[in-house]
């Protein structure tokens, strides 16, 4: 009786062994600038997908087509930035086990990038690389319909903006001009004045009274704050990365331009611009599709943070993009051998591609056909060296 | 044209003249190494930025007095110097003069790495003096902050002739600079001399560097950069090896790309100041104060 016991006992541990033991990895890749003067974004997006990473596997892991366990692993390559360096990166991810890329940071890097890959899936005549990309940073509007295998987790720019500026109108009706001020070396930023915050306002009925443009390592800005102190606008729009919002801020400063709304980029809502001019950005109002406003973005963020990074509105994705994958991962039935590669890179494409609503730390996001994302999002201001909630317009 | 406009050119010419001096400080440290060596040093910009940086330091972590900050970047940038001269053109071989320019080249882009490391990419404040004054002269407002900068550049010129002709270092490098061998013979050790020209122009960096950040302030790798390439535009307008021609020639470039920004817009002022490179390197290849002098 014993003795039957203990080979039942084994023949069943023997098959429960593989439902049991994780001894397969899942590998995702990262990808983006984490070097250079925009490395932070790249940083912080490896901090938030190794963190991601971290949780999945303390919860057992990911389960695969046959029932076993899988742990997720992760590794970020840097891009510099650079478009030609991202092109390499992906295709050397390609050729490795990953079963699907998650960047690149930089919007100028994403354009050309996705370019290479296959632009309709099962199209024989296109050799494009059959890779599955799931941007979480690079922001610049409408770039997943350059590729089927290209899918984004970011913000909706347009939407943001267009929402900020019917609020501003809302709470500010004495308000009725607006100056620009843009950065106009990088494609983020020239995208987002031009076509982004320049559109909103004007349909909600601002009037734009003048333009200042500058370079993004430009150290002069007087001669551009000297246009807006004549306009006096009542609205002043910067759109630049952290160090020249800084500067242009500081030179509003001493000019004593002093609007009623002072509204930022998206990409400035981060540590880098308290870090770098908190007194001078007091105020600023920045829609955000990231803010440590309930209990799991709190665990986020400190997860995050334990690993080296900051939670913003772009290393958030990041995090979302790595739970959204293992959610699709669970659902495709990916088989994760060696043999299995490119059907599971082809399930992971196909899973993204019907998802139509994924999880996010600040509720659902809507999956778009085109392989965009709809993200609920938040007004932050500057507040005494910190980012808070001004305004939720989904409360 | 109307009275904004002439308000406009003045107060760009103004603050371009202002902020020159700082591209004057870079370009006579570029002036002062190629004078006393013959050797281009491209490192130059990026030890000046990291030597800020260490001024930075003491600013973030002991909340250091603005003036303990800018003599720690000078210094520091002096000793980054000193390295950079013993790295890339104490033992590299004197018969190959490109092993020198490659090997700053190679230095300029380890100093940028290891900031930009260092600093996360990220932005901090840089402490800035006189920042809220200014001088009202009708509608034409002179910053004080660039008013201070242009005051410390133009003390740092003048120690620095002073150094130069009223010392006997000064005497030695000058030695150095025009006959090396016959300032061998006479005694002089060119190594020490050397030594010595890489740290002060190093200091003078370090100054240009604190002065650039205290304008902005903010504090970024980008300015880097920035830094290298006006000193070179700099020294090629006033003369390579011209301590005068490297003055001359910040002030006008930082005039020249204020004006151009002004009359052009900020996508075409760059195309106009490297369009005046390319003319002095075309018609007057000396620059304005260029010696044709030789030496052995």
């Amino acid at each position: 009786m014993k003795l039957s016991t203990l080979v039942t006992a084994s023949v069943l541990a023997l098959a429960a062994a593989p439902v049991v033991a994780a001894d397969k990895t899942i590998n995702i890749a990262g990808f983006g600038a984490s070097s250079g003067v925009v490395g932070i974004f790249g940083q912080n997006s490896g901090a938030a997908m190794a963190a991601a990473v971290e949780k999945i596997n303390a919860e057992g892991g990911v389960t695969l087509a046959d029932g076993s366990k899988a742990m997720l692993a992760t590794e970020f390559y840097d891009d510099r930035c650079n478009a030609e360096e991202g092109i390499s990166v992906l295709r050397r991810i390609a050729s490795t086990d990953a079963l699907v890329a998650v960047g690149p940071t930089c919007s100028n890097v994403a354009e050309p990038l996705f370019g290479i890959l296959q632009a309709k899936v099962d199209d024989a005549g296109d050799t494009g690389l059959q890779f599955p990309v799931f941007t979480d940073v690079a922001i610049k509007g409408g770039l997943a319909g350059i590729s089927e295998w290209v899918f984004r987790n970011t913000p909706s720019e347009a939407t943001m903006y267009d929402n900020l500026f019917a609020w501003i109108r809302e709470t500010h009706p004495d308000a009725k001009t607006i100056y620009g001020g843009v950065e106009e070396d990088f494609a983020h930023s020239r995208f987002t004045w031009y076509s982004v915050m320049k559109t909103a306002a004007e349909a909600h009925g601002f009037e734009v009274v003048g333009e200042a443009q500058w370079l993004l390592n430009d150290t002069n800005f007087s001669n551009q704050a000297r246009g807006m102190r004549r306009a006096e606008p009542d609205v002043v729009a910067i759109s630049a990365h952290p160090f020249t919002t800084c500067g242009m801020l500081r030179e509003m400063d001493r000019q004593r331009i002093e609007p009623k709304v002072l509204v930022g980029l998206t990409s400035s809502s981060s540590l880098e611009t308290l870090t770098g001019c908190a007194n001078e950005a007091e105020g600023i109002i920045i829609p955000t599709s990231f803010a440590p406003v309930n209990d799991e973005a709190k665990a986020a963020a400190a997860a995050v943070e334990a690993k080296g990074g900051q939670l913003d509105l772009h290393s958030a994705s990041a995090w979302e993009n790595i739970m959204i994958l293992k959610d699709v991962i669970e659902a495709a039935g990916i088989e994760g051998t060696a043999e299995s590669l490119e059907e599971d890179r082809r399930k992971i494409r196909d899973g993204l591609a019907t998802l139509t609503e994924a999880p996010g730390l600040l509720g659902a996001n809507k999956r778009m056909p085109d392989g965009e994302a709809v993200k609920p999002y938040v007004f932050v201001n500057a507040e005494s060296g910190n980012w808070e909630v001004l305004h939720n317009p989904g409360s | 044209m109307d009275y904004f406009f002439f308000i406009d050119l003045i107060q760009s010419t103004v603050d371009g003249l202002l902020f020159g001096t700082t591209y004057a400080l870079i370009g006579i440290g570029f002036t002062l190494i190629f004078g006393v060596m013959r050797k281009l040093n491209l490192a130059y910009g990026a030890a000046a930025l990291a030597g800020t940086y260490i001024g930075l330091v003491l600013f973030l972590t002991f909340d250091a007095h603005p003036a303990i900050v800018f003599l720690a970047s000078a210094l520091g940038s002096g000793a980054i110097g000193l390295v950079v001269y013993l790295c890339c053109f104490r033992f590299t071989p004197t018969h190959y003069p490109m092993a020198s320019l490659l090997a700053s080249v190679g230095m300029l882009l380890f100093i940028d790495e290891v900031v930009i490391h260092a600093s996360h990419g990220l932005p901090y404040p840089y402490p800035s003096v006189f920042r809220d004054a200014i001088i009202e002269a009708g509608d034409i407002w002179i910053r004080g902050d660039l008013l201070f900068v242009f005051f410390m550049c133009v003390v740092a010129m003048a120690i620095l002739f002073w150094l130069l002709y009223r010392t006997p270092l000064g005497l030695a490098t000058r030695a150095v600079s025009q006959q090396p061998r016959a300032a061998q013979l006479c005694g002089i050790d060119v190594t020490r001399v050397n030594m010595m020209t890489f740290g002060i122009a190093g200091i003078l960096g370090g100054i240009a560097g604190a002065m650039t950040a205290a304008a902005v302030g903010v504090l970024s790798p980008v300015i880097a950069m920035g830094l290298t390439v006006k000193g070179l535009i700099v020294v090629v307008i006033g003369g390579l090896g011209s301590i005068p021609g490297a003055i001359i020639g910040g002030l006008l470039v930082g005039a020249a790309e204020n004006i151009f920004l002004l009359l052009r817009g900020v996508t075409e002022r760059d195309i106009y100041v490297m369009l005046l490179l390319f003319i002095f390197l075309t018609l007057r290849p000396g620059g304005l104060f260029g010696s044709a002098q030789t030496r052995d």
